[in-house]
């Protein structure tokens, strides 16, 4: 059965593992976001989120074993939303303040 | 090759193989859609947060955080279940890959409970914009803001989880009954895809909701 080609496997482990790193990291943000960290509290726990998101894509997706153009389209939206995000961000961080003149 | 598999084969694909890749491909171009419908709502975040960031982070901290973390695990946990569902059918093994879609379902439904419950408690702390709202001070509008997003973003999610669970119940039914096999599991493949994509959503939904500001 698991010779052919269409129904490659995973091994058990690796789902398990998985599991246990995304359940570690998820200890880790939680934990992280106590202490007093300034800016740093956002970047670590959006780091952790994206190496999360990481995980479940390229082991539970399977994106690894996808085709090229599978994968291309599954990082399309994503890059979309860094896009729309990094524009949203840039209108707000660069706009200079002007007092109403009243 | 089609009739060794077993599985039905449309007549404009050439083999069960691209038959496949193709209906992957295709969820995937639906799974944009849904990262970008997400990513409006989190643009949106990012903004309100940019301009008021004491505010949500006074919000953020009446949020459940304990709550929030066992939901997330349980996201998590129901993901790889899934995962695994998928590599039992592909293994032959349909009893297990049906038990452990149950459990993704219940755990699942379980996520949807327990989000009942952090709803209840914010409305009878009056942090429902629109509803019944009474906060006071400097960081009420912000606030407002936030619970504002919150429920939006919180509530189209957790209608996703509805979805989700609806399908893999029905889907444990079908495995059940021996709908699908090693050389056909195409909709059990699309569906956890989609229960993975609403993993990840709440995955950036648990930081920028329940942990900011806790240091503080």
């Amino acid at each position: 059965m698991s010779s052919r080609a269409h129904t490659h496997t995973t091994p058990l482990s690796h789902f398990i593992w998985v599991l246990v790193a995304l359940l570690t990291l998820l200890a880790l943000s939680a934990g992280s976001a106590l202490i007093k960290l300034g800016t740093f509290n956002t970047v670590i726990n959006i780091g952790i989120s994206v190496m999360k998101t990481l995980l479940v894509m390229t082991v539970f997706m399977h994106e690894t074993e996808a085709r090229t153009l599978t994968r291309l389209v599954s990082a399309l939206g994503f890059i979309w939303l860094t896009m729309l995000l990094s524009l949203a961000l840039f209108d707000v961080v660069t706009r200079a303040p002007v007092p109403a003149p009243w | 090759m089609n009739t060794a598999s077993g599985a039905h084969l449309e007549e404009q694909f050439s083999d069960p193989t691209q038959q496949r890749e193709a209906a992957t491909l295709g969820m995937w171009v639906f799974l944009s859609t849904e990262i970008l419908f997400f990513g409006v709502l989190f643009a949106a975040y990012v903004f309100c947060r940019v301009l008021y960031p004491d505010g949500f982070a006074v919000a953020s901290r009446r949020t459940d955080m304990l709550l929030g973390t066992v939901e997330t695990a349980v996201l998590l946990t129901s993901s790889s279940l899934v995962a695994l569902a998928v590599r039992s059918i592909k293994l032959d093994q349909r009893r297990w890959a049906a038990v452990l879609l149950f459990a993704t379902g219940l755990l699942g439904t379980s996520f949807l409970v327990m989000h009942g419950f952090e709803y209840h408690d914010e409305y009878t702390e009056h942090l429902v914009p629109g509803l019944d709202f009474d906060q006071t001070g400097p960081y009420a509008r912000a606030m407002e803001l936030f619970f504002c997003l919150y429920y939006f973003i919180t509530g189209f999610h957790s209608l996703h989880v509805l979805v989700g669970v609806t399908l893999l119940f029905v889907l444990t039914a079908r495995v059940a009954r021996g709908a699908f096999g090693p050389s056909h599991f195409t909709t059990l493949e699309l569906t956890a895809l989609y229960w993975h994509l609403v993993d990840i959503v709440w995955i950036f939904v648990y930081p920028v909701v329940y942990l900011v500001g806790r240091s503080g």
